[in-house]
This record gives C-alpha cells, structure tokens and sequence, in this order.
C-alpha cells in the first residue's frame, strides 16, 4: 500500500498520504484528480473504476479497498 | 489472393483494436495491409476478420520505445519488394494527468507513440533503398484536441498537435508525389474511450455536447477511404475534423 499511497500524494500534489486522510479534505481532491487516479488505477493496476464508483470512496484505505476487490 | 511480388502495401499502425481495426477491416478487400501493432497474437486475430486474410501480414512493433521503429521497419521492408504506397498512422496513446504531474517518462511515451513514430516511419518509407519511391498517400490519425484544450490532456493535445505540424511540413515536402493529411476524430466508441464511457456523467454530457451523437471506428474508416482515393486528389495538408459536430458547437444548454 504503500507505494498505492505515493501515486495517490502525487495526484494531491501533497508529500504523503495515510490510509485514513479523507480524499475530500484535501485541497487538489477536484474532478481532475478523480480523472486521474482512474487513469492512474488504469494504468498501475490494470482495473477499470468510474466516477461514480469512487463518490461512495472516503478515505485513501477505503479506495485501496477497492483496488484489492477489483483485483480479484 | 496471397501476398504478392508487385502489389504495394497500405500499412495500417494501432490495427490491433478501435478505429485502427475498424480502418483495417474497411481497406482490407481492396487493399494489400501491413497490419501493426504491438502484440502479435492480437494481430492475427485482425488478420483473421480482415477480407482475404492471406493478403494481409502483421508487423509487431512497441512504438514507446522510438529508437528501434525505424530500424525494425527496415528491416521488415527487405522482406517485401512490392514496397507501400500508403502509410495511415493510428496508433495512440492517452495520459491522463493534471500538467504539473507530466513526468518525462509520461511525456516521451506519449510523443513517440502518437508522434516520432510516424515521423520515423514516414521518413523510412521516402528512402529510396527501403521503398523504392512506392509512397504516395500519408494519413495521420489525429484528433480533435489537436486544436483545443482538455484539463488532464496536455500530453495527448502537444503530441497531437505535433502530428499535424508534421503533416502539414510533409505535405509540402512531398508534393505532387505524396498526398499527406489528418483525421481528427472526436469521441469514438473504442476501448481507449471505455472508461470515460462507463461513467454516466460523462455519457450525458456527450450525449449534449455531440450534436450528431458518439462516431463509430466506421466512420473515420470512411474518411480515411475518402482520403486514400483518387477522388480526394487535390487534397493535402489539411485536418479533416469527422466529429459528428463537437468541435463547432457552443450550444449552451
């Protein structure tokens, strides 16, 4: 997760994230970054999330979550 | 028919799936095709729905790595002497990311895919040597944020961007022999487009914004036909914008 984290700071142009920061209260949280971290999640992770699929998404573990769910 | 001593190519770049598949099974009964892509197994199964399988071969090629496209092409052009009369260059890629976070690899991988690649193939297909002045038609496949903006694009709007300066020096360059010009698609249903697709708010918005609804693979089949004819003649170095309306649309609501 760790690495998962990382790309996620990246997109939030942030120095790190935790598994329990709320995507929301972050400042960068906006509709590109919902449009890149599903071409991000695409490209890293080969699964295929939409938007509305990450508004029910809080935190960073729960979209991790997701990721492990889709994986399977 | 089989492949053929004296009958040119069309070589058709991105064949393996969306409009590139769509282009190659369009060409495919009236046309000889070099079908590329980067993995061979799916080109194949192309060449399989393709008119007159036999006719056809496949070039497997991983354009992200620009360095080798035109050594490998020369390579593969020794082994057929009936040269290509056609070059339609579709094969693209899409990062999605806010401008700051365009890292070079991002950056180099989107230009030669959408970009040098056609660039290095064009200028393997002029050398005498490699093929025998057998060029007369170029056709990128562009796009229609050649011309405009997207938030989160910037790397697919420059490359594309780049492809039609490209095509516009070209055409220049090469006239009267070769006609060169672009298709720039609007929102295509292909798998390149099926995560934006499967959100409905998008879907809506598209729906709104495309005064003739989402194209096909077909349709840029069409134009691509249309340009590679003899009846588009006195036409080069132009964009051919095929995008059911889009791109002129300021409909408010």
């Amino acid at each position: 997760m760790n690495e998962f984290c990382e790309q996620i700071a990246d997109i939030l142009d942030v120095a790190e994230v935790k598994g329990a920061d709320v995507l929301r209260d972050f400042e960068e949280w906006d509709s590109l970054s919902v449009l890149s971290t599903i071409a991000m999640l695409d490209a890293r992770y080969g699964i295929n999330i939409t938007a509305v699929d990450l508004k029910d998404i809080r935190t960073v573990a729960e979209l991790w979550d997701l990721v492990q769910a889709r994986k399977e | 028919m089989s492949v053929s001593e004296d009958r040119p190519f069309t070589l058709v770049s991105g064949a393996s799936s969306g409009i590139g598949r769509a282009i190659a099974l369009r060409l495919s009964p009236r046309r000889a095709l070099i079908l590329h892509g980067r993995d061979a197994a799916r080109l194949e199964a192309v060449r399989k729905d393709c008119a007159d399988p036999p006719a056809h071969l496949i070039w497997p090629c991983d354009f992200r790595n620009a360095s080798q496209v035109a050594s490998a092409l020369t390579d593969f052009m020794g082994g057929i002497p009936a040269g290509i009369e056609g070059l339609v260059h579709c094969a693209g890629i899409v990062h999605v990311l806010p401008a700051r976070s365009a890292g070079l690899e991002a950056v180099m991988e989107s230009l030669n895919v959408n970009y040098v690649a056609a660039q290095q193939i064009a200028a393997t297909l002029l050398k005498k040597r490699v093929n025998r002045a057998r060029l007369r038609n170029v056709l990128f496949i562009s796009s229609i944020f050649s011309r405009a903006g997207a938030r989160g694009h910037s790397l697919y709007c420059a490359s594309k961007a780049a492809l039609d300066g490209l095509m516009r020096a070209l055409a220049v360059e090469l006239a009267p022999e070769v006609r060169v010009n672009s298709i720039l698609p609007g929102a295509i249903r292909t798998p390149m487009a099926e995560t934006a697709m499967a959100d409905p708010e998008i879907m809506a918005r598209w729906q709104q914004d495309y005064p003739l609804g989402l194209g096909q693979g077909g349709d840029i089949a069409s134009a691509v036909e249309f340009l590679l004819s003899d009846n588009a003649r006195w036409i080069t170095g132009q964009q051919l914008v095929v995008d059911g309306g889009r791109s002129v649309n300021l409909s408010l609501k």
